[in-house]
């Protein structure tokens, strides 16, 4: 569904994403893992074609971001780490917009913004003016946007940041329910986060892709480095492989 | 097209949403009434004076457009100047700054939608803040019933030239608002380009030749004050039209290139 073949992006002499290449198969849940500045949100921007990779190329759904631009946007959803939302609009003015400009038929447009508003809990400040709303409240509504129109790909940069906990767990259980159908990449600073909803787990650091496995996986490559007797030692922790990973 | 008017419509919600085009349409309306009453008294002043010497020829002479309308429209010229800038600032530079345009970038809209959506809006801004001051001409032909009246015809093509200049400020607005990050340097740098294209038109005094139709072809002024006298010439279309499509053709190359850089 997601092809990432060599991107690169530098910022003259930084290189900010140095030669990715993943793939994310149909129904997949990529979790996105990597220290600050190791340059997830530098990929995911330029998967979803906000920003133009300095080379190598990205195709969603077999359409090339930058020459099939349309239809890579029809499909895709994305949460940017900043919630796009505009402070002056209420939450349904703006849900409506995004609708409208996501293609959603006027007929349809008031049922699909029910129906994001109701999933992400958004129903209960939907007449507010967002520019009122906590943090929180606004990441909600940022991932409502997401869902809009239903996209098959959904690009969702750290989406419980500022949720309290019971929200994070609300988010968490909504974006498994939409694994099978969706295909989703999630980047994410919390990594229970990633043992709880993620099949596959990419990480970076400075630029490069450090780890490309299922969880299982990883836990099977770095297990045997940990014992001195040469048996499979215990099963490491996501966090020590990060911190193994990262640090390097 | 569908696009484009979906992005003018979230434009207005947040135009009436905030305070700005309030504001605006209020200062607006306060100058040019202010503007308006001083002219509607040089008027009554001007007509007791040849009643007084009788001089009826004069009299006759006199008439709204050329005493009242003609100078309204210059004075309500010189007021979009102070603010269409406040009315333009925010447009693109406010997306920037509250990374909005990343949304934008990532729907399925053309960058050539997102200039036309936000430019048809500050168009509807600028329609409604001329008609609030259609008040002016209807008063005057209220109470004017002995009198020839107003020449509707002429206030008609001196609004057409209202409008058709602060449409071309509203274009060249809306690109410096595409340039930058920051609405108070975007307002500050317009309201500078604006004033630059009334100011041209002194020195067309102190130059000679071509030079001088060189410069007062420039100002825009001398473009309202053509259609302010009740004419329609091609020339002063042709100016303000070139006007728009420069600033839209430019906005849309901004906003195509600001991923890039």
């Amino acid at each position: 569904m997601i092809e990432v073949s060599h991107l690169v992006k530098s910022y003259r002499d930084l290189k900010a994403v140095n030669d990715v290449s993943f793939k994310v198969e149909k129904g997949e849940i990529l979790g996105f893992l990597g220290p600050n500045g190791a340059g997830k949100t530098t990929t995911m921007r330029m998967i979803t074609g906000v920003l133009p990779p300095t080379s190598g190329s990205v195709k969603v759904a077999g359409f090339d971001v930058f020459e099939k631009a349309m239809e890579v946007k029809r499909r895709i959803g994305y949460l940017p780490e900043t919630p796009p939302v505009y402070t002056d609009m209420t939450v349904r003015a703006y849900l409506r917009f995004v609708a409208e400009i996501k293609g959603v038929r006027r007929k349809q447009r008031q049922g699909e913004v029910d129906r994001v508003a109701v999933t992400t809990n958004c129903d209960k400040f939907i007449q507010r003016v967002i520019g009122n709303l906590s943090k929180g409240q606004r990441q909600r509504v940022g991932l409502a946007q997401a869902l809009l129109n239903d996209p098959e790909v959904l690009i969702l940069d750290e989406p419980t940041v500022g949720l309290d906990p019971a929200q994070i767990i609300e988010v968490r259980e909504l974006i498994k329910s939409l694994a099978g159908k969706h295909t989703i990449i999630l980047s994410t600073h919390i990594l229970p986060e990633v043992v709880a909803t993620c099949q596959r787990v990419l990480m970076l650091a400075s630029g490069r892709v450090v780890a490309d496995d299922t969880l299982k996986g990883l836990q099977k490559t770095h297990a045997g480095a940990a014992t001195a007797d040469g048996g499979m030692g215990p099963a490491p922790s996501l966090e020590e492989i990060f911190l193994k990973l990262t640090s390097a | 097209m569908k696009n484009a008017i979906a992005i003018a419509k979230k434009e207005l919600n947040i135009y009436f949403a905030t305070p700005i085009a309030y504001v605006m349409f209020t200062l607006f309306v306060v100058i040019g009434s202010y503007f308006f009453l001083r002219l509607l008294g040089a008027y009554e002043q001007a007509s007791l004076q040849f009643m007084r010497f009788n001089q009826p020829e004069a009299a006759n002479r006199l008439n709204f457009q050329d005493v009242i309308f003609r100078n309204l429209f210059g004075n309500l010229g010189v007021i979009l100047v102070f603010i269409i800038p406040f009315l333009t600032m925010r447009l693109v530079a406010e997306e920037k700054r509250q990374k909005t345009i990343e949304l934008l970038y990532t729907t399925p809209v053309t960058p050539s939608q997102i200039v036309w959506g936000k430019y048809l809006a500050s168009l509807v801004i600028l329609t409604c803040a001329l008609l609030l001051t259609v008040t002016y001409p209807a008063l005057v032909q209220l109470v004017a019933k002995d009198a020839n009246g107003v020449e509707w015809r002429s206030v008609g093509l001196g609004y057409l030239g209202l409008f058709l200049m602060g449409a071309a400020y509203m274009a060249i607005g809306l690109f410096i608002s595409s340039l930058t990050e920051s609405q108070v340097v975007a307002a500050l740098i317009t309201f500078v380009v604006l004033l630059m294209t009334w100011i041209i038109g002194w020195s067309s005094s102190e130059s000679e030749g071509w030079m001088r139709e060189f410069v007062t072809y420039l100002a825009a002024v001398s473009h309202l004050d053509s259609f302010g006298k009740g004419t329609l010439d091609l020339k002063d279309v042709v100016y303000f039209l070139s006007i728009i499509t420069l600033g839209l053709f430019a906005t849309n190359r901004a906003v195509e290139s600001h991923r890039w850089s």
